[in-house]
């Protein structure tokens, strides 16, 4: 299914893209130590703000007496959710929860929740006096921070409201009504084809409990916001003009939420921190513009680490049942779930309605019924995400590995039986992405699969190998609006940017420098916030999406150009008359009477195609200054066409191999292997740091990461980064890598996004079954594997 | 109110060693003013502010004035005895590159060099670091020695969302100076107390090969 268009398929030769080592645009700016992030900034006069935060999991605030904290030198504001100010502001960011809550209220729903009182003082400690100062009476209320107990008929019900207004990955997105919520239980149910006559038609039926632990978002930088407000002489009207940096991308949902249009309202800043499909914005970032405006003073309101905790997956229990016959054919599929609701307002990310974007839709088998229950719980807030979520295909990877191990069969032609072909779910044919990919990975890794336990190293431990395949792919859900500018002789890209974790702009770059026959360099990159090109929409695969509207654009400025310098040529200035003043202008290139056919660009010159030595530099070939503009997406977008899955163009394969201590229960991953086609490799660096931080995410989650409660208290246990292990230096493996290109996808010259679909894999796990034989729930610490082998801990 | 921010943020190397030089040489060697943290009245001597901690704020303790030698500059600053070293160049000295992540002393993202050794800035008393030696990574990025070390993590973007990556380099630096050609291993080693969360880590020792190669005459591969 290449089906991609005009030049974008038809280029063989590459200059610019796939490029090595070419620095991030705004790497300087950040080794130098000279990025701020949003907590870095500090102005004259600033004052500092705090919410008050619950010390219960789920509690609500009877009332508070805030005159002695008033009375505190230094204190400079204090506001409760009773103010009329707060009760006129309402959230405006992407947060995929329902949005009928009132901004903040007297309902602490987690542990650590900002509830009631905001307070403003001269510095943080005077924050925190303040805060201890509040007489608050508190009604502390039952909890639920275990999942099991949350669903059972008798448990508390921590938030009678009903799900309303179905949101992106809502329950029943595109399936049969499902049943009306019951205590703390919703549904989100999907089936298709007719699971029991596939179970009929099956030869064994295996069945298996996988649990996703939670994880924490990957936010390094506290979450925070610095506010001010200025007199902008070129938008006098309207009153003060408002500067917040610290929600960078969010510009639009603060003037929305302060009721300024957007020209009244600043934010420069470029450095998200690692924002991983994690758009909320939390309340520090949205609170200051309002406490600036009642001091006339800027504020400041940073997270502190432990404040921001944030779950970037929620926790989920899932039991599969599984039929299949005699050569592995998959007939029918059952997928009974249990998912974490979080806290009212947290994204519906990972649900069923998620699962059409993926799971099981690469099956040859359509008999698949999938229920989730989904439980309101007082663990903590999951914002947006989806990283980790619409693509986990990690269920059916479980499935192929058992009935691998079943059959005695190696997991890969497991694989390749189940796969549909490229253009349906009834196509037959294989897919020539993933046979490439299996191919190469088989080499990389010299792949020989082995039964549960059947191997062992030289120093006597266990060998476990796994093995999962993916699409990459065809994102594209965002359309993006461009526009590149030749001024006095350079080529501009202006852009809002921002930097997130991903070298999007530079991508975008490259293919301008790619279409006009530049170099890299000669790109001008214009950070400008009031800009609209932002090439980040729809995930880090809207790198690839971006850069197929920024090389149309690159082409009809390319056109424009060449135009230009024909018109030039045909009717060059007279001498000494009308240039004005400044030094007179170039004489043009030979280009008279000649087509823009005629003409190419190579190294920054307007050239003859039929004698490129023969040529002028763009300032010499038009002294106008040329724009051109695009808004559009990729066609065929899989994902907004319902066919993501169904459709195969681009896959990936990834691979891992542990050796367990079965006397220490320790698992060492002794690497892993990925060998990914995105169709086309666009800058290479950027495509090995991101399968390198997935593989690292994986690791985490499957080897160390979970959230951690005290049952009685609720409260959480590990939100901070000594208790909460992320992998370091020491701890990471090795990743190899290898990509192919087979140019299938629908972006930029056949590339298709890379990073979602590798992310969170069970990968780790499932080698671990490979070793011993048994499931290891993640994170699979040495107590857990010990206890799966019915084994004590050594000390 | 002027921002320093915006436009012009496309550094190339030279702009930022610039920039950062700039920013160390912003910094008063005195202080002139003395604001009560408490109530923000300004004073102009610190006898001033003492006396007035004694009349309005009784029993609170009073800030005090430590002299610091930041990037081979001497520099006043009025701090309260309680506040970290990080805290410090933050808010009294307005360097920024030392980031902060945990908080906790397990991340290194607030790594200065302090007497030729990586320190944990979020972790040390500003009061104990009088009269010590302290680079920073403006002092390190302005100085053009290094120019080779941060060009390398550039080139080989050892840095995704840019958290992390002073502290990374800052660690990096300390290793050059104790080894000047370190390995692999020896690189992972030494920046094994360095968290970062979007998982740059192979990046870095390929980096500062390179710079090491590069600094001792060596050649650069692309
Ligand atoms: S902030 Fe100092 S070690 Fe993490
Ligand atoms: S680059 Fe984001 S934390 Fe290291």
């Amino acid at each position: 299914m290449a089906d991609i268009a005009g030049v974008n398929g038809q280029r063989e030769q590459f200059r610019v893209v796939g490029q090595r080592n070419l620095p991030g645009k705004l790497s300087y700016t950040i080794a130098s130590g000279v990025a701020q992030f949003g907590n870095d900034f500090v102005l004259p006069d600033m004052l500092h703000a705090k919410f008050l935060r619950s010390p219960y999991a789920n509690a609500r605030v009877v009332s508070v007496d805030t005159e002695r904290a008033r009375a505190l030198p230094g204190v400079a504001d204090i506001v409760t959710w009773l103010d009329e100010d707060i009760v006129r502001i309402s959230s405006h960011g992407e947060s995929f929860g329902p949005g009928t809550r009132p901004w903040i209220d007297n309902i602490a729903d987690q542990e650590g929740a900002e509830v009631a009182v905001i307070v403003v003082a001269e510095d943080e400690d005077t924050c925190d006096r303040a805060l201890e100062m509040l007489d608050v009476q508190w009604e502390v209320l039952p909890h639920i921070v275990d999942l099991h107990r949350g669903r059972q008929p008798d448990a508390y019900v921590i938030r009678p409201q009903v799900r309303e207004a179905p949101t992106f990955g809502a329950p029943g997105m595109g399936g049969p009504p499902n049943p009306p919520k019951r205590g703390n239980v919703a549904y989100s149910n999907m089936i298709s084809g007719d699971a029991e006559a596939g179970f009929d038609a099956a030869s064994h039926i295996i069945e298996y409990d996988l649990y996703t632990p939670a994880f924490a978002a990957h936010l390094p930088n506290p979450s925070g916001s610095v506010a001010w407000w200025f007199d902008d002489p070129y938008h006098p009207e309207g009153g003060k003009s408002l500067h917040i940096e610290g929600a960078v991308r969010e510009r639009m949902a603060i003037a929305m939420m302060y009721g300024l249009p957007p020209e009244k309202t600043v934010q420069e800043g470029l450095f998200m921190g690692g924002k991983y499909c994690d758009w909320g914005l939390r309340k520090s970032q949205e609170i200051t513009p309002l406490l600036a405006r009642r001091t006339g003073r800027p504020v400041r309101c940073v997270n502190t680490r432990e404040d921001m905790f944030d779950f970037i997956m929620k926790q989920r229990y899932v039991h599969m049942k599984v039929g299949f016959n005699e050569e592995g054919l998959i007939t029918a599929v059952e997928d009974d779930s249990i998912a974490d609701g979080g806290v009212w307002g947290s994204s519906s990310f990972g649900n069923v309605g998620d699962l059409t974007q993926g799971p099981y839709n690469t099956l040859k088998c359509k008999n698949v019924t999938q229920r989730m229950e989904i439980v309101d719980s007082n663990r903590g807030k999951m914002y947006v995400s989806g990283q980790h979520c619409p693509f986990n295909w990690d269920s059916i990877t479980m499935a192929i590995h058992l009935i691998a191990e079943k059959l005695g069969r190696d997991p890969i032609d497991i694989a390749r039986l189940n796969l549909h072909g490229p253009n349906s779910q009834d196509d037959i044919d294989p897919v020539p992405s993933f046979e490439a990919c299996v191919e190469a990975g088989k080499k990389l890794m010299g792949w020989q699969w082995h039964r549960a336990g059947a191997k062992r190293l030289p120093d006597g431990r266990l060998h476990g190998a796994s093995f999962r395949y993916q699409m990459c792919p065809r994102h594209s859900f965002s359309s993006y609006n461009c526009k590149l500018e030749l001024r006095n002789g350079v080529v501009h890209m202006p852009t809002q940017g921002p930097l997130f974790g991903v070298f999007a702009v530079e991508c975008n770059a490259m293919v301008v420098a790619e279409e006009l026959g530049l170099s890299y360099d000669d790109i001008q990159i214009d950070f400008d916030y009031r800009e609209t090109f932002t090439p980040v929409g729809g995930g880090s695969d809207g790198t690839t999406a971006s850069a197929w509207v920024m090389k149309e654009c690159a082409n009809i400025l390319k056109l424009r150009i060449l135009e230009a310098a024909i018109e030039y040529a045909n009717d060059p200035p007279v001498p000494g008359f009308g240039h004005g003043f400044g030094p007179p202008p170039p004489p043009p290139g030979p280009f008279r009477g000649l087509a823009p056919d005629d003409l190419d660009i190579v190294e920054g010159r307007v050239v003859l195609k039929s004698d490129p030595s023969q040529g002028v530099p763009f300032k010499q070939a038009t002294p106008k200054n040329l724009f051109a503009t695009y808004s559009g997406r990729p066609p065929l977008a899989l994902w907004v066409t319902g066919q993501m899955g169904k459709q195969l163009d681009t896959m990936n394969t990834a691979y891992c191999e542990v050796a367990v201590d079965e006397e220490t229960g320790e698992v060492e991953i002794l690497r892993f292997g990925v060998v990914a086609d995105p169709g086309k490799v666009m800058r290479p660096i950027s495509l090995e740091s991101q399968i390198d931080q997935v593989m690292f995410f994986s690791q985490g989650c499957q080897l160390l990461e979970d959230f951690v409660y005290d049952e009685k208290t609720g409260v959480k246990l590990n939100n901070n980064m000594i208790d909460y292990k992320k992998p370091g230096m020491m701890d990471v493996p090795r990743v190899d890598r290898e990509f192919l290109e087979t140019r299938a996808g629908n972006a930029a010259y056949g590339s298709n996004g890379i990073s979602h679909s590798l992310a969170n894999t069970h990968l780790a796990i499932i080698a671990i079954y490979n070793a011993i034989g048994v499931w290891v729930d993640p994170p699979a610490t040495p107590d857990k594997v010990l206890s799966a082998l019915n084994k004590d801990m050594p000390f | 109110m002027e921002s320093k921010i915006g436009a012009g943020m496309t550094l190339t190397q030279e702009a930022a060693q610039r920039r950062v030089a700039d920013i160390i040489s912003a910094i008063p060697v005195v202080l002139t003013e003395y604001r009560c943290p408490l109530c923000a009245r300004v004073f102009p001597g610190y006898s001033g502010l003492r006396e007035h901690y004694e009349a309005e704020h009784a029993g609170a303790i009073a800030p005090i004035v430590v002299m610091l030698m930041l990037n081979g500059k001497g520099c006043e600053v009025l701090i309260e005895p309680h506040w970290t070293l990080k805290r410090t160049l933050q808010f009294r000295l307005g360097l920024t590159g030392t980031k902060h992540m945990c908080d906790k002393g397990v991340c290194g993202s607030c790594t200065v060099i302090m007497d030729g050794r990586p320190v944990l800035a979020c972790q040390i008393l500003t009061a104990e670091c009088e009269g010590r030696d302290i680079q920073t990574i403006e002092g390190i990025a302005a100085d053009p020695k290094w120019k080779p070390l941060i060009d390398a993590y550039c080139r080989w973007d050892a840095m995704q969302c840019g958290y992390c990556t002073t502290g990374f380099l800052v660690t990096a630096k300390a290793l050059l100076d104790r080894n000047p050609n370190p390995t692999e291993r020896e690189c992972r080693e030494a920046l094994a107390g360095n968290i970062c969360i979007c998982g740059t880590y192979p990046r870095h020792s390929q980096a500062i090969i390179e710079a090491a190669a590069a600094m001792s005459g060596g050649g650069v591969d692309g």
